[in-house]
């Protein structure tokens, strides 16, 4: 076993720092590798989705990372591409508390797209794995650190995933452990809104506001927060519902073609739009009231 | 002397390239043993003219002098090929034996290869021989089956030949003008549904010459909106049909379609050759480039092609024709074409597809899509994804807009282009690309900051503008505006790059 590298730690079973949450597992690690600080870990929020995202869905996870961040409630969540990191983009957007759980060692940088993230994580938040220093990711240690997501969470919330998703699994953790579970909905036509919209109807708690967020934490929301508004422009209410190509956003709102790419690329070029790789348009992450940082997106 | 010996001289002609090169058949037929030769840098299969020369004098009642035959192909350091020495080398040899009477005028060219039972058959390049022998002020002996294409080259004196025989008899006049042939009903864009983008990159693609990338899942249609690009660009005139015709011809293609007006539509596959793409072979041939001359070269599966065979096509992209050095000399090869590029999203072929998953990984995407990037997608103006149509849509929308009528509006912005000297719009850049967009300071601010929210590249900008101001033809403005900048934008490909 490679050395503890500087500023590392390792928590035993038995030690009194070794979150308490963990031995709701039946299988709990043996041992808890990390950075940070150690009293971050436990009754969170986990914020987690899919990596390949839209817009929506990274909006989504930065807006309520950064807002239950802000009230000191850690943001747990894997550090994978997409969903995941924007949640603790958001946390740390606002200097809150945010633990990342890896598949791989606590020291390792995976995904290297992270790495810069990870990097204010251990020095601001905690980053924590079972397996030991050094260790490469392997596809199977994911799942299995899902658990350890799920425990470390007091409330569960999945932003973005579509069928099937290994985000099913860090929910599946958590309602064994009794965590509430909550979910985003979405568009019914957006295949990334399919995971989310199927856990609220297998009875998941739907999460429109961050009103709602804050009665599943128990905390006190000061009302008059931002709401997400709607748009009065037509164009962008459509694409609001469901991101869409040019040839179906004419048809919808029964535009010559012409004159729907023009409104669209003006929307786009005013940044309230976002082209998905794909060729669909959809909400921009400003649009959905987010302000841009400087990190993942699709 | 008995009168079956004596030297005769008839005029012919090798292929170079696109070019008709004058030769002289001479022929010596002499007392000595029996023989039959041939000189003159001549490859194979002008050797076996021999004995189809022999066969085909005896079967059409002539005789075959019993004597030394030599026959010099001059000059002689120019390589001859092919079987069109055949009807010459036989008029050479009659004339020389005494067996004509003036029915051959000096000032004939004869062009064709002779079958065992005397008839008279085409070879590849007649249209180039036409070509030739009116640039030399001289007539065309012809095989009765070429007629149609060598009639297509006005101011030309020719006659068509059935059968050696036939050489002496009655002399049918020269009145064969090509049969007027009806252009073929191509692919109609009627048969496109929803699709409204993609319908507009083609109008436009019609307009400008500009060069188009299709993404699209499989089944998106993407061949097919290729192929109905040709017809509604304006038909080929008068001289561009000589143009592609005669590459068509060298190459033994069928070069009817063409003189009709139709635009070629070539579509190699992504298993080709370099040498079958851009051209070369003994005797060197046209590729894929050069039969694409003056209308569309269509690449699917672009990421497929090999790296280097897609290199070899920017050269002829940015200057409209390919220069082929080998040791028979240079060729030149017009290539003067549309490029409409074919790629599925992603190695599956699924991303963005509402009915398949995609399987590929973000890394994976990226490299197959960095792939299509570099120096042969800064030449294209166009870029766009297609999607699957819904089957339901399919049935419930209306037909789209005919080609005929789509065709009518591209015609009319063509012009104002042509007028504006402002096409091909891919050779506008630079000042002069300024000049004729012809943008007020708050169109210019539009643009720049335009390029700056997209991050757009120079070359992106100029394509920007390019595609801006041939949105603007087609809207029968002179300016180019904010409204046609903003269209312009959809069609960037920044996300490739």
């Amino acid at each position: 076993m490679s050395k503890t590298p500087s500023g590392g730690w390792v928590l035993e079973a038995d030690d009194p720092e070794y979150p308490l949450e963990l031995n709701d597992l039946n299988d709990p690690p043996q041992r808890l590798y990390g950075f940070g600080d150690p009293a971050l870990l436990g009754g969170g929020l986990g914020v987690i989705g899919a990596r390949k995202a839209t817009p929506y869905g990274l909006a989504c996870a930065h807006r309520f990372s950064a807002w239950a961040a802000a009230r000191g409630i850690p943001v747990v969540s894997g550090a994978a591409i997409g969903c995941d990191l924007q949640s603790h983009v958001g946390a740390l957007s606002v200097d809150g508390p945010t633990v990342a759980v890896l598949g791989c060692g606590a020291d390792v940088d995976y995904p290297s797209r992270a790495s810069e993230t990870l990097q204010r994580i251990r020095a601001d938040g905690a980053v924590v794995s079972e397996a030991s220093w050094g260790d490469a990711p392997h596809r199977w240690a994911f799942p299995r650190r899902n658990r350890i997501i799920a425990a470390l969470s007091r409330v569960l919330l999945v932003v973005e995933a579509s069928l099937p998703s290994g985000t099913f699994s860090t929910a599946d953790h958590a309602l064994a452990l009794g965590r509430d579970v909550c979910a985003v909905p979405g568009s019914i036509l957006a295949p990334e809104s399919r995971g989310p919209n199927r856990l609220i109807r297998q009875g998941a708690t739907p999460i429109t506001d961050v009103s709602e967020l804050a009665q599943e934490l128990g905390v006190c929301s000061q009302s008059a927060e931002e709401e997400l508004g709607g748009s009065k422009d037509r164009l962008l209410a459509a694409l609001t519902a469901n991101p869409m190509r040019p040839d179906d956003v004419a048809r919808c709102l029964d535009l010559d073609i012409v004159t729907a790419i023009r409104s669209i690329t003006r929307l786009e070029a005013s940044g309230l739009l976002k082209r998905y790789p794909d060729g669909r348009f959809g909400l921009s992450m400003r649009a959905a009231g987010i302000q841009s940082h400087d990190t993942t997106t699709t | 002397m008995s009168g079956d010996r004596g030297q005769a001289v008839v005029g012919t002609a090798t292929l170079l390239g696109t070019e008709a090169i004058g030769v002289e058949v001479q022929v010596d037929v002499s007392n000595g043993l029996p023989a039959f030769a041939i000189v003159g840098l001549g490859d194979a299969a002008v050797l076996e003219a021999r004995e189809r020369v022999r066969s085909a004098l005896r079967a059409s009642g002539f005789t075959f002098p019993n004597a030394r035959i030599v026959v010099n192909l001059a000059p002689g350091p120019l390589r001859k090929h092919g079987t069109g020495f055949d009807l010459p080398i036989a008029l050479a040899i009659l004339r020389a034996t005494g067996q004509l009477n003036g029915e051959l005028p000096d000032d004939y060219r004869a062009v064709g290869e002779l079958a065992l039972d005397g008839s008279v058959r085409s070879v590849a390049g007649m249209l180039a021989h036409a070509l030739g022998a009116r640039r030399d002020e001289v007539g065309l002996i012809v095989p009765l089956e070429a007629a149609p294409t060598v009639g297509a080259v006005s101011d030309l004196r020719f006659r068509p030949l059935e059968s050696l025989g036939a050489i002496t008899g009655a002399r049918t006049p020269a009145s064969f003008t090509s049969p007027r042939h009806i252009r073929a009903a191509g692919p109609d864009l009627a048969d496109v549904c929803g699709q409204d983008t993609a319908r507009r990159a083609l109008e436009i693609a019609a307009v400008g010459g500009h060069n188009l990338l299709l993404t699209g899942p499989p089944g998106s249609g993407k061949t097919m909106l290729a192929r109905r690009l040709g017809p509604i660009m304006p038909p080929l005139t008068p001289n561009e049909r000589l143009d592609t015709a005669v590459v068509h011809s060298i190459a033994g293609v069928e070069e009817s379609a063409v003189l009709s007006g139709e635009r070629p539509f070539r579509a190699p596959h992504h298993s080709a050759s370099i040498a079958g793409l851009v051209g070369g072979g003994s005797p060197l041939s046209p590729g894929e480039i050069s039969l694409a001359h003056n209308g569309i070269l269509f690449l699917d599966e672009l990421p497929e092609f090999g790296h280097a065979t897609l290199q070899t096509l920017r050269q002829p992209m940015e200057d409209g024709e390919v220069t082929l050095v080998r040791a028979e000399g240079r060729v030149r090869f017009p290539a003067r074409f549309t490029l409409v590029a074919a790629a599925n999203p992603c190695p599956c072929g699924h991303m963005g597809d509402p009915a398949k998953k995609c399987r590929c990984t973000e890394s994976v995407v990226t490299r197959y899509q960095s792939r299509i990037g570099g120096p042969l997608v800064d030449r294209i103006d166009l870029l766009l994804t297609v999607d699957r149509i819904d089957p339901e849509l399919l049935v419930r929308l209306p037909q789209g807009e005919s080609s005929k009528s789509v065709l009518r509006r591209i015609c009319l912005a063509r012009e104002r282009a042509m007028a504006a000297g402002a096409y091909p719009s891919t050779s506008l850049s630079g000042t002069r690309l300024l000049s004729v967009c012809r943008m007020g300071v708050t169109v210019l601010d539009s643009l720049t900051s335009l390029g700056r929210g997209y991050g757009l590249s120079g070359r992106g900008v100029t394509r920007l503008m390019r595609v801006a101001r041939t949105i603007a033809y087609l809207e029968g403005s002179d300016r180019v505006t904010d409204d046609h900048l903003h269209e312009a934008i959809i069609f960037r490909g920044e996300e490739l790059r």
